[in-house]
């Protein structure tokens, strides 16, 4: 159903990707034990690394790849809006019930939509 | 909240009880969907199930997959994965000072394997609320069983692929963004909370100039950005004391 693709070539992407992966791993551990957590350096690094991953799930919801896609950016962001007050609104934060309004909303969605 | 462990075994079993929560569904029902991809394009369970306990990175198993699709050679493909992964490097970098110094040994280049973004969000919340000796047992509770759950997660989408409604498909995919959306709001630090707004707002324009780069160059200059306003504000204060 799709490119014939030789085991060598399947086994071997993955043994690169798994060695690569784990090889930013590694020089993460490394590189950590020179680093001290009161620094300058540390600061800046935590609000990029905040950053690229904030970055990363507005990614995931305004252009996501696979059957997200076919549901409407405004019903997307409305679902997470309804989740994210669930989570704030009143004095005691209410994760389970914020990511299951969310998530339900969505399979609604998909259940009237079709 | 501040959690006052009595020894590591509690800490170990506090980790534990938190994974059992947003954390490993979350881990889940990702290797689910990445499982049912794997199956509609053509590849083996056992390949499929191999990447996620090896790489266990989502975006960088779907890339996999992807240019493999496409026929990029094992090499394009494996460094482009590589690539996806690079953010493991600052994410490692940022979590594991904060542990104990006696637990900083070679004993964590085991450990980090254990590390995806949901156990990094959570223990970067975590951490500050116990002491440094707890924090090392807590990680360990709290990334096994979302590193266990990844190959049956991803067998599972196997089996399931084309025979689950498309609603419920949606709502397994939507968890994912979902769950890390909500653990921003628990982040406190005014810096912190600077660069995700910073980064979540440039990203689309980073994304139209040039799609590959987008995730870094969003993360270098928003997190850039809400450092030097925070140091700014920081060295204001001092003066004005």
């Amino acid at each position: 159903m799709s490119v014939e693709l030789s085991p060598l070539q399947t086994w071997g992407a993955l043994a690169i990707a798994a060695a690569g992966t784990y090889a930013c791993r590694a020089l993460g551990v490394m590189v950590s034990d020179k680093i001290n957590q009161d620094s300058e350096f540390f600061r800046w690094l935590s609000a990029v690394t905040y950053a690229l991953v904030a970055a990363l799930v507005v990614r995931m919801v305004l252009m996501p790849v696979g059957p997200l896609g076919t549901v409407p950016v405004g019903w997307r962001l409305g679902f997470c809006a309804v989740s994210l007050l669930v989570m704030v609104v009143g004095s005691r934060r209410r994760p389970a019930l914020a990511l299951f309004s969310g998530t339900a909303l969505m399979l609604i969605y998909g259940i009237a939509g079709r | 909240m501040a959690p006052d462990f009595q020894s590591r075994q509690e800490a170990f079993r506090a980790g534990l009880k938190q994974a059992m929560g947003a954390p490993i569904l979350v881990l889940f029902a990702g290797m689910i969907g990445f499982g049912a991809m794997a199956n509609t394009l053509g590849f083996s369970v056992w390949l499929a199930m191999l990447t996620s306990l090896l790489v266990f990175a989502l975006p960088g198993q779907v890339v996999l997959f992807e240019m493999l699709t496409t026929g990029a050679s094992a090499l394009t493909a494996g460094l482009a994965v590589t690539l996806t992964s690079s953010r493991f490097l600052t994410m490692v970098v940022t979590l594991f000072p904060q542990l104990d110094a006696k637990d900083r040994n070679r004993g964590l280049y085991a450990r980090v394997q254990l590390l995806a973004m949901t156990a990094w969000a959570v223990s970067m919340r975590e951490f500050p609320h116990m002491a440094p000796t707890y924090r090392l047992p807590y990680f360990t509770g709290l990334g096994l069983p979302c590193w266990l759950i990844a190959v049956p997660g991803t067998a599972l989408g196997y089996l399931l692929a084309g025979q689950v409604p498309m609603a419920v498909t949606l709502a397994l995919v939507f968890i994912n963004p979902l769950f890390f959306l909500l653990t921003f709001t628990d982040v406190r630090p005014w810096l912190y909370r600077g660069a995700i707004v910073g980064g979540g707002l440039v990203c689309p324009f980073f994304y139209e100039w040039d799609r590959d780069s987008s995730l870094l160059v969003s993360g270098l200059v928003a997190g850039t950005a809400a450092y030097l306003v925070d140091r700014l504000w920081r060295q204001r204060a001092v003066s004005a004391s």
